[in-house]
Order: C-alpha cells, then structure tokens, then sequence
C-alpha cells in the first residue's frame, strides 16, 4: 500500500498550472475512493474512513456485479462447491485443451500414479481390459516358437544322416553352437525382396522397398490389393477383428504380414525364412510406429518426407540367408579316397568278424559232437568267445580241437565243470585205462557194447570181469565173452609137447649123447614155436632146464653135474636157434628121480634134463 | 519436385452398367476379373496429372450387384471418394446408384463422388433423358454422361475427383 500512498502524493505535489483541474478535489475524491476499498489508508492522509453517500453510490452502480461476485468468492472459497463447479466443466475443458500438445505431458504424471493405484486396488480391472488384446499376442508368439522348434527339428531330422549332415555335425563341434543351429542356418536359405507398409485404413501403400534385383507389379496396386485380401480374410472367415492374414505362399514366394495399429507391414520372401524373421519384422514394425506415430495415424496419401521410414524398412529388406557357395573344384578325391579306405577297413572287419563267427559256430558244433562234453553256454562279446559247460576228463581236449580252426585261444575263454560221461566210447577209454589190456586183447564199442576179443591171461580175465560188474548203472555192458584163456588152445598144447621131451645123458656124462641130437633138434623147433606164439598171443613164457642125476656117487657132484647138464642143453638149443633169454636153468641132483632107481634101465632114466614151460603176462 | 499423393476411390454400381469396361479400357490394371468373383474387389489406378500434383486414385472396384445388401461396405473404409456407375439406358441402374450413395453416406458420411450415366453414346434407347441429369446436377451432384465404348465424359470425371479429392 505505500506504492498507493506515494502516487496520491505525487498527484497532490504536481504543478496546478498544467490544465483546468481541480487537483485538490480529484485527489481527495480518489482518495476517499481508495479509502472505501483500504480502510487502513484514512490515518496515512487524514481521510475520514467511510462516506456513507460513497457506499451508496457504489450499491447504486454495481449493485448487480458486487452479488454475482460475492457468490463467485463463496463459490471459490468453498472446497466442496468449488469441486462441484470445476467437475461440471473439467470434460469440456479437457476435450478443448486435447490439441494442445502441453496437456499430455502435464496429465502423465498424475494419471500414472492414479491407474497405479487403481491397478493395485483391483488388478482384475487392468487384466480384463488387456486380456482381448494380450491374449491373442501371447498365443501367436507360443505359436511362433512352437513352428520354429518343428521347423528346427525337421531340418534336424532331415539332415541328420547324410554326408553333408555329418559335416554340419562335424562344425557344430568345431564352432560349439547345438546341430539344430548349424543345420537352420544352411538349410533356411531366404532373400526378404519386397517390404511394404501399408496403411491399415485405406489400404494405402505407405512406404515400399524392394531388393536390388526383385521385381514386382505396381507397388500400390498391389499393396491395396493386399489390404483388400486381408479385409476379405476378416470378413469371411473368424471375424477376428484384431488379426489378420499372417502368411501366404505361393510356391516359394511367402507373404508374412505384421499388423501395427495403423499400419500392416507385409514381407515378401523367397525361400525358407526361420520363424525367427517374424519378430524382426515385428520389431522394425513397432520402431516404426513408435518413431512416427502421428504420422501414420493422418496418413492421407502423401508418401513424401517419409524417407526414415524408407530406411528402417530397408534393414528388413537387407534380410537374407544366402545358400554356402559350393565350390566345384571337380570330383573331390581326397574325400573319396579317405572314403574308401574307411570303407574298405570296414569291410574287412566286417568280413573278418563274420568268418569269426562262422569258425567259432563250426568249432562250437564240432565240440558238440564229441562224447563227454556238454555245451550249457555259448556267447560272444566284446570280441571274445565265450563257452562253458561240463566236460568228462578223457573227452577229448577242447583246445587241442581249436588247433584246428583259426580261432586265435587266446579270445577264447572256457569255462568246463568236470563230470563223468557214460557214453560207449568213454566207457571204453575208461577200462582201456584201467585195464591196460594186452596186445592180445582188443577192446571196442560195437552195438552199444564195450566189447573185448583176443586171449588173455586168467589173472587179466579175472581183473576185466571185476572191472565190468564195478560199471555205474547205465553204462554200457562190457563183454568179455569174445576173449579166450591162453591156457586153452595152441600155447597149452605146445607146452605140453615141449614138457613131455628130455635129454637123455650117459652116466657121469655132463654132456648127452649124439643120439640125443634129434631129440634137441625136435625140442628147439618146438621153442621157437613156443616163443612165436607166445609172442602173439601177448603172453611171456618162460622154460625151465632142469638137469638131473641118478643117484650114484656123491651128492655135490651129482647137484654140479646136474647143472652142467641143464647148461649144456641150453647152449646146444642155443645153438639151435633159440633165444636163451627164454631159458632158465637149474640143477636137481638126484632128488627129483622121475623112477626108483631099482635098475640101471632106472638110473639111464633118471640121468636126464627135463623141460617145464611158464605162461604168464606180459611185464 | 511434384508430390504425388495417392486417394483411395471406389467404384460402385449396378449389375452389367459397364463399369469393368470402363475401367478396362482407361485405367491401369494388372489384376484379372476373376478377383471381382472371387474377392469381391479389384484394385486399379488411375493416374491424373493436375497443375500442382500427381494423384494416383487407387480405384477399388467393388463387384457389382443388384442386391446391396451383399455389398461388402467394408471395401468403402478410408475412402477418399467413389465414383457411382449407372447404365442410361436402364432406369432400375439409376435407382441401385441412389441407394448405394444413401447406404455409403449413412455409414461413412458425406464424401466427392460423380456419377456416371454409361452408354450415353445409346441416344435412342436412353431411359433418362437430360432434363432428369439435369435435375441432379441442381441437388449439387456431380453427374456426368459418359461411354466405355466412345470414351466420352470418362477422363473428365477422374480429373474432377481428383481435383477434388485432393483439395
């Protein structure tokens, strides 16, 4: 208020002269004026506080304006129907103000915070209102990677066993990314050649971009055409209103198509696109959108000043995959060779194993048909021959029978329980063992039989026979009927002969006379006949000379002479030809006299060498 | 540097008015009949030189039918304007075009559009004569006797909606 008490000074202070005036009046009057509006101001120029005619005056003049302000001020004053009056006119004023571009900015905040709180009161509002528009976006992108993990699988599987799979097997290791990757990236072989964005209202085409060499009709022909299909889709079909056409092909030409709120981008591509190019294209999409919204939304025809869009579309239309420059160097030879050689080293190992196995199955069956050994277990593994089984002890020895195949022994492992067989011809090899039979004895399996046949010693007979009744029930009989005792037959009667012969002496002769000479020679052809059959027959024999005296004389020299006699004998048959190693002598004297020596005719008798032949085995 | 702007145009009328001939023989197009039949719509372009720009009036040629209830409206979404077809010598071709403009105007609002009354060059079998053109001239419409066969009045009314399509 001083500013207001200095002007009235400065009024009063002026200079009177300047015009016909009252300034003395007009001061007091806007004075008094001042005072009625600031009461406080009457002390300061000595102004009594109140006219009553002023106020008068005034209720006369505004009268109309002081009641609609005083409302205005209770109206203003009053929180509740302040709100009251704002909320009447708040949409309006929202509605006009919706061009300025300040508003958003200035209502951001506050409207952030209030759907804040709005969302934590009651989520379920926000989901109910994003559900349509969410829902629908959430199931093409699980679509989308569910295409891409077939699409991965079914290169995967396609390519999986060939030469050039194994290849790519070979620089996913090297480079350490999974086969699925390397193989997406040979096989999905794709060029993007026309982008367009279209305006989704009327179908106008916005911006179009083409590669290099693609070429195509009338862009804009073709991409309202484009619009007018999608319409079409939507309209025939679903009646989704949110979604659109996704993809066409035409042979290997695919049209995908992303759809923004105003505009639709569309990709032709050739080839084989992962499914991954969706979201690069959604990408570019929703950058578009973000950077050149509004003009998008007005969109009215006029292309021009939209080159950045150009330039973001043409990032799409960089996309390619282009397929691995084969190199044609001619007939790779190399590969070919090493290829080869694999293959030839496979073949023979193959081959070599096949024959293994051939000679292990012939060894095997061959083990089977032999008497003794029972197969239970055959196997083979990790290049070993595995068998196992029961095996009797005189069967025949199953590693002496690998000798004859090529199996290497030493991967062969055996595994025999030992058991004994009754089979024939084990049977037969146990008594041959058991009985060691002489030459003369043969033994053989006919009929089921063990049977024996030759001539045999008692003694032997009697020990085959306890051997044959001591046979396990089941075993095969052991006949013994075909085999002769040596004391029947030839051998006993020849002994007999040559035991029947003596050589005659004269008295105190130690030699016989040469009467006697037929006789010996008699005696030493029946030796040699003794000692050839004996021989046949397996038998030993031995012939005892026994030189004897008569009973004349004295008893000493009648033993010496006796003995010389039996000594003479062998040497004369020795010189007959038999083998004195057949012969044994001995010395009786007189005391075994074949008469009483009554006589002379008695004592002639006596005076003799006497033969006594011995069968008996073979040591 | 001449801006060229695009504006979406449709063309509508009744069953066998002309209105593929028309656009046969004065329109660029690179797209077959059988998208008509199939789905019910066929894109061509016209490309008019005015003083100050090129308009290229992408033309949505909607199939024709007598029954408007089959009409697929949706086609008629952001257009700029639509070029009604009638065949002058059949009065029940005139009436199909007043009820396409009342359905289009009811759903998207008032829009330029020309009407053309086709065979005009068939003076002696004419069912409505100048006087009733004349008529609808004075409702503000803009109508206009043409001929597929003879050319006549087609290139001024694609130059007329484009002036005023783009204005």
């Amino acid at each position: 208020m001083s500013t207001s008490t200095a002007t009235l000074d400065w009024l009063l202070r002026l200079c009177p002269s300047d015009s016909g005036i009252d300034r003395k009046n007009l001061a007091s009057l806007l004075a008094e004026l001042a005072c009625s509006v600031e009461p406080g101001l009457s002390k300061g120029i000595g102004i009594p506080s109140r006219d009553p005619r002023l106020e008068e005056l005034r209720t006369l003049l505004f009268g109309g304006e002081i009641e609609v302000l005083s409302r205005l001020r209770e109206v203003v004053e009053n929180p509740e129907e302040f709100a009251a009056a704002v909320g009447r006119v708040l949409h309006g004023a929202i509605a006009n103000a919706s061009g300025d571009e300040r508003l958003g900015p200035v209502l951001a905040p506050a409207l952030e915070r209030a759907t804040q709180s709005s969302i934590r009161k009651d989520p379920g509002t926000l989901i109910n209102v994003l559900y349509p528009l969410i829902v629908p976006a959430i199931r093409k992108s699980i679509g989308e990677t569910v295409d891409e993990t077939f699409q991965s699988l079914n290169e995967t599987l396609k390519h999986s066993l060939s030469w050039r799979g194994l290849r790519w097997r070979w620089e996913a290791w090297r480079t350490g990314r999974s086969f699925a990757e390397v193989v997406l990236k040979h096989t999905l072989v794709y060029q993007v050649e026309h982008v367009f964005l279209i305006h989704r209202h009327t179908g106008l085409l916005i911006v179009h971009v083409a590669a290099k060499e693609a070429t195509s009709q009338d862009p804009q022909l073709v991409s309202s055409m484009l619009a007018a299909i999608q319409d079409f889709v939507r309209d025939s079909f679903a009646g989704v209103r949110h979604q659109g056409l996704d993809t066409m092909q035409l042979g290997e030409l695919r049209l995908w198509s992303e759809q923004g709120p105003f505009a639709t981008l569309v990709a032709v591509i050739r080839g084989n696109p992962p499914e991954t190019l969706h979201e690069t294209l959604r990408a570019v999409l929703s950058r578009v959108h973000a950077e050149r919204s509004r003009t998008l939304e007005s969109f009215n025809g006029d292309s021009s000043g939209l080159g950045d869009i150009e330039a973001q579309l043409m990032e799409c239309v960089a996309l390619r995959q282009r397929a691995q420059l084969t190199t044609r160097r001619g007939f790779p030879w190399l590969v070919a060779l090493i290829a080869g050689v694999v293959l030839l080293a496979a073949g023979v190992w193959g081959l070599r194993s096949w024959e293994d196995g051939r000679q292990w199955d012939r060894y095997i069956s061959l083990l089977r048909t032999k008497p003794g050994i029972v197969i239970t277990e055959v196997a083979r593994h990790d290049g070993k021959f595995l068998v196992a089984g029961l095996r009797d002890p005189l069967a025949v020895d199953p590693r002496a029978l690998l000798l004859g195949s090529k199996i290497d022994p030493k991967r062969v492992i055996a595994n025999w329980a030992s058991y004994q067989g009754l089979d024939p011809e084990l049977v037969l090899e146990r008594l041959r063992a058991q009985l060691q039979p002489p030459a003369s004895v043969t033994l053989a399996v006919a009929g089921g039989r063990v049977v024996a046949q030759g001539t045999a010693t008692p003694t032997w007979l009697a020990r085959a026979r306890g051997a044959g009744r001591l046979l396990p029930i089941g075993a095969p009989a052991f006949d013994l009927s075909g085999v002769r005792d040596v004391n029947d037959g030839p051998l006993s009667k020849l002994s007999d002969a040559i035991e029947s012969r003596s050589i005659h002496f004269d008295y105190d002769e130690p030699l016989p006379p040469s009467g006697q000479s037929a006789t010996l020679d008699q005696v030493a052809k029946e030796l040699n006949e003794l000692a050839t059959l004996a021989s046949s027959l397996g038998v030993r024999t031995r012939v005892t000379l026994t030189g004897h005296s008569d009973s004349t004389g004295r008893g000493t020299f009648n033993l010496s002479l006796s003995l010389a006699r039996a000594e003479a004998v062998r040497a004369l048959l020795k010189k007959r030809g038999v083998d004195p190693d057949l012969l044994a002598v001995r010395g009786a004297g007189p005391l075994e006299p074949l008469e009483v020596e009554a006589s002379d005719a008695a004592r002639s008798v006596n005076r003799r060498v006497s033969f006594t032949v011995g069968i008996g085995e073979q040591p | 540097m001449i801006d060229t702007v695009q504006r979406k145009i449709c063309m509508l009328g009744g069953f066998s008015v002309g209105k593929t001939s028309l656009v046969k023989r004065y329109v660029e197009s690179i797209f077959s009949d059988s998208y008509l039949t199939t789905v019910g719509v066929k894109i061509d372009k016209k490309v008019e030189q005015l003083p100050d720009r090129v308009v290229s009036l992408v033309l949505w040629d909607l199939a024709g039918e007598d029954d408007i209830g089959s009409l697929r409206m949706s086609y008629l979404r952001g257009s700029a304007g639509y070029v009604l077809v009638a065949d002058r010598t059949r009065r029940s071709t005139l009436q199909m075009a007043l009820s396409l403009r009342e359905r289009v105007e009811a759903d998207y609002g008032p829009m330029p559009f020309v009407l053309l009354m086709n065979k005009s060059d068939l003076k002696e079998q004419w069912a409505i004569d100048d006087a009733e053109l004349e008529d609808l001239r004075h409702r503000g419409w803009w109508v206009r006797a043409s001929s597929a066969r003879t050319g006549e009045g087609v290139e001024d009314a694609f130059k007329d909606l484009a002036v005023r399509v783009t204005r």
